[in-house]
């Protein structure tokens, strides 16, 4: 018994599921074959676009599926996917997407406008309980419809004029509507599919089974192995088959980040979704380095539980952000990954710029939560910090706790929790703090600003506020200039942090590991990916060992 | 002799040479007295860790960072900037006290369990080492994690999961010793002269049976550190900035290649505490073994 405890020990700390191959690596067979073996976070929590809202599940539904737009991997220019061209009318509302006649589901057959009505009525429907919904808000009548003040589907603004021909009516101008098509929210799903294993609205039926599910882009499922890998290849009936280089993907849940380098070192990963911060130097210092690192659509920040004592108290909110020295954590503990952050919009989000309320002041934290009633800590009932298991996340914890610890004399447990128990705890709102990373689905501050409406699906810190949700939902949408619009969206954001659900840490920057043999992944702001773009080059190796 | 002094005087007499001798002989094991002696200072600094450790543990110099063995922080540094020494000897009373409450833990448990199923035997006897099997099949990593999720993460608690674990091969050994001592002439006499069988375990077979009990609690001791270690590497076992020899071992493993210090000293405290416990307990087996030295 003891002797298995030290082998699970040994195994556990040279983070081996690498060393159980010989030969050929990953990446040889890989560039071989044509499949790229691609480090994916963590293990998805299903593959139905509807359902799924994890950034693991993100990459491998949109290598499966394909939206009517797509975004260009360089320029994130929205170009055509299902659509092969699209009219916008002169007021800006009144989308007609002409589909690609050539656009098949996985099984053969042809595309169809209704597929896309059928599709956003699920998305939509409050049995579904799409946490996405909103994407497809600014179709007239979406939201009502999806908050059930309507039951009459015809009434939503989207319409089959024929076959090949969809028409969206939206409420007003949006001008990163045709980003939303590239989200995995509004992707159309294979109606007889999806009816074979339930109802239209069921969440988590099989119909996304291998096997079962029927997809329409440029690859297909092969193979799920729980907790092992998911198996994509490329698929025989997508439109655009002659464009794509790749045979298919190995998906794994790497959600250890220490042996996803180290797998990417004995090269059985070409891509791996994060960087061990401790091993950044060191990849920096290397010529023709494989590390990638690029500015990204994303903010880290402390979700607070508005109701829990002692952080339902704004005084308490407030003292915790001030006491929090987000330059020196991000200089020391992020190695210079990241941005401090003071507010939810990452700042240059097309030329929006967030509001800075406040900046790193331990004299007035600790005057606001002596205001509160806890002067110099005492009678301080305890606070918990939760987080998702993962080594970068502890860290932040670790540091943040001191923090909290130094200027305010408080104390602060941290508990850490695997994936899913924590997306459960979160959205079950049984939590004080919990760590939340928030990526833009599109560049806009409204997807920033736009979680935090009350009762949002991903707002999750009980914040809500009647004029913050007017000017969100109706009167920015309405401004007629982007400056307009953009002041309006200050107000709000003003708003909100001076309230602080949450405590804003820093700008995500996206750090990957490329094998050489790779090209076609471009740094964007979106972290974005379009694997149809990939293509391997088995000649480019890898430069050499690192010590 | 007569049968008054029987109950009260032969055990002391007997006992009294018994850990004499086996108290010669573990003196003249050379490698269990170097154990020994190092156990005792590691006790020792654990007990005054607060007063002599050189930095706060929960003290961080995040500009600093993570630095090698220097003269203000002789172990070097974590990449908080938090001296090494102060979280060894930190960690070291977690470890430490860890090793010995999860045994006392086990050792309560088991010798009273398994000295009650000896003695009483027949159906009573089957009934409890069935459980003990039943026990023994449970996989005792979904055993503790049960106990986490139910009770919630705390110390004592944690201590406690081992100690329910680990007290299972305990008993069993308590029972066997019993099953072979109740057929002795001493305990039949104690039975004979009307004493409850309360009594009789506990005053008479179980200091009889020491001699086994000693040497696997000491052999016990490093297989809960180990499994601490194991269980805090998971993350089920105590959480930030509480630190012990197992947590700062896993933290280190991972920037092995980057800061190696912060994984070697934490080893080789956890190594050289495994080995003295060892060594003095391989001492005390040979020094206790009654039939090697008595017949």
């Amino acid at each position: 018994m003891r002797f298995f405890r030290l082998v699970i020990l040994a195994c556990a700390v040279s983070g081996t599921i690498v060393a159980c191959g010989s030969g050929e690596s990953n990446v040889e067979s890989g560039n071989r074959l044509g499949y790229l073996h691609y480090g994916n976070g963590a293990e998805p929590q299903g593959l139905d676009p509807h359902v799924v809202t994890g950034v693991p599940e993100n990459h491998i539904v949109r290598a499966l599926f394909e939206g009517l737009a797509v975004k260009n991997p360089k320029t994130l220019e929205p170009e055509p996917g299902v659509a092969e061209r699209w009219d916008i009318s002169d007021d800006g509302t009144v989308y007609t997407f002409h589909l690609n006649p050539q656009a098949r589901w996985s099984n053969g057959e042809t595309m169809t406008a209704s597929d896309y009505v059928w599709s956003w009525h699920r998305a939509l429907h409050p049995d579904t309980g799409s946490l996405y919904a909103y994407m497809l808000y600014p179709v007239v009548n979406a939201e009502a419809y999806s908050k059930r003040e309507i039951t009459d589907f015809d009434a939503v603004g989207v319409k089959a004029l024929d076959d090949q021909t969809l028409q969206v009516t939206l409420n007003a101008p949006t001008p990163y509507f045709l980003q939303l098509m590239d989200h995995y929210s509004t992707f159309a799903v294979h109606p007889e599919t999806v009816l074979t294993h339930g109802k239209m609205t069921d969440r988590f039926t099989p119909w996304t089974r291998v096997g079962s599910i029927v997809s329409n882009g440029p690859f297909t499922l092969e193979e799920w192995s729980l907790n092992r890998r998911i198996i994509i290849k490329k698929s025989e009936h997508y439109w655009d088959r002659e464009n794509v280089s790749l045979n298919g993907v190995y998906f794994y849940p790497t959600e250890n980040v220490v042996s996803e380098e180290r797998m990417f070192r004995a090269e059985q990963l070409h891509y791996t979704q994060v960087v061990p911060l401790d091993k950044i130097p060191d990849y920096r210092s290397q010529d023709k380095s494989p590390y990638i690192q690029a500015p990204y659509l994303g903010t880290y920040y402390y979700l607070i539980n508005t109701d829990r004592p002692p952080v339902d108290d704004v005084l308490v909110r407030r003292a915790l952000s001030y006491a929090l020295d987000r330059d020196t954590l991000t200089r020391t503990v992020l190695q210079n990954t990241a941005i401090p952050a003071y507010s939810i919009t990452p700042p240059d989000t097309l030329g929006y710029n967030p509001p800075k309320l406040f900046d790193y002041d331990p004299e007035k934290a600790r005057a606001l939560l002596a205001e509160a009633g806890y002067p110099n800590g005492e009678g301080w009932p305890g606070l918990e910090i939760t987080y998702n298991t993962q080594e970068a996340h502890r860290k932040i914890a670790v540091a943040v706790q001191q923090m909290w610890k130094r200027e305010l004399n408080i104390d602060i447990t941290i508990s850490n929790q695997e994936w899913k128990v924590y997306l459960n705890s979160v959205s079950q709102r049984e939590f004080q703090v919990a760590r939340r990373g928030w990526i833009g689905d599109y560049v806009d501050a409204n997807n920033f600003l736009d979680l935090f409406i009350t009762d949002g699906g991903n707002n999750n810190t009980g914040y809500a506020n009647d004029i913050y949700d007017d000017i969100i939902l109706n009167l920015a949408p309405k401004a007629k200039t982007r400056e307009e619009r953009y002041a309006l969206f200050y107000k709000a954001e003003s708003m909100m942090m001076d309230e602080m659900p949450i405590i804003p840490i820093y700008t995500y920057t996206s750090k990957h590991l490329i094998h050489p043999s790779v090209e076609g992944i471009y740094p964007n702001l979106m972290d974005s990916l379009n694997l149809k773009y990939v293509t391997l080059h088995p000649e480019r190796r890898l430069n050499s060992e690192i010590n | 002799m007569s049968t008054d002094q029987m109950a009260h005087l032969t055990d002391a007499e007997d006992g009294a040479s018994l850990w004499h001798d086996a108290w010669l002989r573990l003196r003249k094991n050379r490698a269990a007295v170097t154990g020994g002696a190092i156990l005792l200072v590691m006790v020792v600094l654990a007990i005054l860790t607060p007063w002599i450790a050189p930095y706060g543990y929960e003290a961080q110099n995040l500009d600093l960072g993570a630095t090698p063995p220097s003269a203000a922080h002789w172990l070097g540094t974590d990449i908080f900037g938090r001296d090494l020494l102060t979280q060894i000897l930190y960690g070291g009373r977690i470890s430490l006290a860890v090793g010995f409450i999860a045994t006392a833990v086990a050792l309560v448990i088991g010798v009273t369990w398994g000295a009650i199923a000896g003695y009483v035997g027949g159906r009573v006897d089957s009934v409890m080492m069935r459980f003990v099997d039943i026990l023994y099949a449970l996989p005792f990593m979904i055993f503790i994690i049960l106990l986490m999720v139910v009770f919630g993460r705390n110390i004592l608690l944690l201590f406690l999961a081992i100690g329910a674990v680990e007290w299972l091969t305990m008993a069993r050994i308590m029972r066997t010793q019993v099953q072979s001592l109740r057929q002795q002439e001493f305990v039949e006499a104690a039975v004979s002269l009307g004493l409850s069988p309360f009594a009789i375990i506990f005053k008479h077979i179980i200091p009889n049976a020491l001699g086994p009990i000693i040497v696997y609690t000491t052999l016990t001791i490093p297989s809960v550190m180990l499994l601490e270690a194991f269980l805090s590497f998971l993350g089920l076992g105590i959480q930030p900035p509480q630190t012990s020899w197992g947590l700062l071992i896993s933290y280190g493993a991972e920037t092995m290649e980057e800061y190696p210090w912060l994984l070697i000293f934490p080893g080789m405290a956890l190594t050289v505490t495994l080995f003295s416990l060892n060594f003095l307990g391989d001492g005390l087996r040979d020094a206790l073994d009654v039939r090697g030295s008595k017949d």
